[in-house]
């Protein structure tokens, strides 16, 4: 009897340790790590209040809402973005990513928005066309899709060619500058960076004919396909509940570019 | 990318990278004993001036300074910078770098003991005479230590240049890194930097026994 009374002691203290450890668990939060370039308009930046803002920031945060999930900001830099995954101190990369050309080197969401690169221009600088970039000192951010597209042999690299030089800046608000200053007589540009570059100044317009086009996804571990599944979900559902149409309108420049659930 | 591309690509980088370091320690050098001699002068107004340009040189980002040079003619007068891209790197860190060394002049020249020069009074020696012929030779062989920790940190500076969109051996290494998703090009930057500063401490250690005259 007495040993009886024991294991039932034991017993019901298993039971209640579990249940406490099933409590505790379901607590606390799952943390979702997004990783992201701060220095991304209109996707990522530092809002006027200091705070992180941008399309794929509050995009996040929407997720993680609807998911219940504790939403971490990761800025990272930029170069630095492949060891930061690969880490682990990120989940995703998830900032305006190209992932055209980048097919087999993550496990993709589904493209959340096109987007094209274009040549920006000084309106009053008498370049028309791509033909008139002949001669022309060109510059671009480097490791953006533009920079790729450029020194890509399917993509534009014949185009490039004509130049008469391509300068590589670290950020294109260094690039806009010197384009500003009559360093440089065009930008390679995303169009909806180039767009938020050159907002409130008439000076500037893009040419007609386009660069290349592409789609931005999020990129996760390639052997994070449960992860990659969920947010999938997620972003159907908002998509359904209109939030991510309503995160859209904020943001002029990205809002006809949105291709989800089309 | 096979390695030897990788290698050739960032060849054409470290050459630039190895240009910046030369022409900058060519430049700041010479500076560094000029804007030392400002800020020792007897004239009050030109040692405030000085000490106040350095303070400002030293109290700043190099970075920052980088983007003033270029940006700062275009932004202050309205002049064009087409072409100006090399130079203002070039003065940027020639200036930063003077200033760093003028310091460390002034800090050899002080520790000279008043003796030497009273003796090299009585022995006839002009000012001039002193100042370079007795001095000078004692202050380079105090300060070399210092210069060599500068002259290291300068060959890992030059990465800053490519805030001015030079392609120097650092940024090709982050954009092959980008585009292969590899982490070699930075282990061959890496190596790169440190082969470079090993020859530099190498020379500096010779130049340092060779002057070794007391021992």
């Amino acid at each position: 009897m007495k040993r009886f009374i024991a294991l039932l002691l034991v017993v019901s203290m298993l039971v209640s340790l579990t249940a406490c450890g099933g409590a505790a668990a379901s607590s606390e939060k799952r943390v979702f790590k997004h990783g992201f370039d701060l220095d991304y308009p209109p996707y990522s930046y530092i809002n006027e209040d200091g705070s992180m803002g941008g399309f794929d920031v509050e995009l996040a945060q929407a997720v993680c809402e609807h998911l219940g999930w504790e939403y971490q900001a990761v800025p990272f830099n930029w170069d630095a973005k492949d060891a930061e995954l690969n880490a682990g101190s990120c989940d995703c990369i998830w900032s305006g990513f190209t992932m055209n050309g980048r097919e087999d080197d993550y496990a993709w969401s589904k493209a959340y928005s096109d987007n094209t690169q274009m040549i920006m221009v000084k309106k009053d600088s008498g370049i028309e066309t791509l033909a008139d970039l002949a001669g022309k000192t060109v510059g671009v951010q480097t490791a953006t899709s533009a920079y790729d597209l450029l020194n890509d042999e399917e993509g534009q690299a014949e185009l490039c060619k004509t130049f008469a030089g391509l300068e590589v800046y670290e950020t294109y608000t260094i690039a806009f500058n010197d384009l500003k200053a009559g360093a440089i007589d065009a930008i390679a540009i995303d169009v909806t960076s180039g767009q938020y570059l050159m907002s409130g100044s008439e000076d500037y317009k893009f040419l007609d004919e386009m660069l290349g086009s592409e789609q931005y996804g999020i990129g996760f571990r390639k052997d994070d396909t449960e992860l990659r599944d969920t947010i999938n979900k997620a972003l159907d559902d908002l998509v359904a509940d209109g939030t991510y149409a309503k995160i859209g309108e904020k943001y002029p420049e990205i809002k006809d570019f949105l291709c989800l659930g089309k | 990318m096979t390695l030897t591309t990788m290698l050739t690509t960032m060849g054409a980088g470290m050459l630039r990278t190895i240009g910046i370091f030369f022409l900058t320690l060519i430049g700041s050098l010479p500076l560094g004993m000029v804007i030392m001699f400002g800020r020792k002068s007897k004239n009050r107004v030109l040692s405030a001036i000085v000490k106040g340009f350095i303070s400002i040189i030293r109290g700043t980002p190099l970075m920052l300074q980088l983007l003033v040079w270029y940006f700062g003619p275009y932004y202050l007068f309205g002049w064009s910078i087409k072409g100006y891209r090399y130079p203002a790197i070039l003065i940027g860190f020639i200036v930063n770098y003077a200033c760093y060394f003028a310091e460390i002049y002034r800090g050899g020249i002080e520790a000279m003991d008043r003796g030497q020069y009273e003796a090299a009074e009585i022995l006839g020696y002009s000012k001039s005479q002193t100042f370079f012929l007795i001095i000078l030779p004692q202050v380079i062989k105090t300060i070399l230590p210092s210069i060599t920790n500068e002259v290291i940190t300068l060959v890992k500076d030059t990465s800053l240049a490519f805030t001015l969109a030079y392609q120097e051996v650092f940024s090709l290494a982050k954009q092959i890194s980008a585009s292969e998703t590899s982490f070699t090009p930075f282990v061959v930057a890496g190596i790169f930097y440190f082969v470079a500063n090993y020859v530099v401490a190498y020379v500096m250690d010779r130049i340092e026994k060779s002057m070794s005259f007391y021992s």
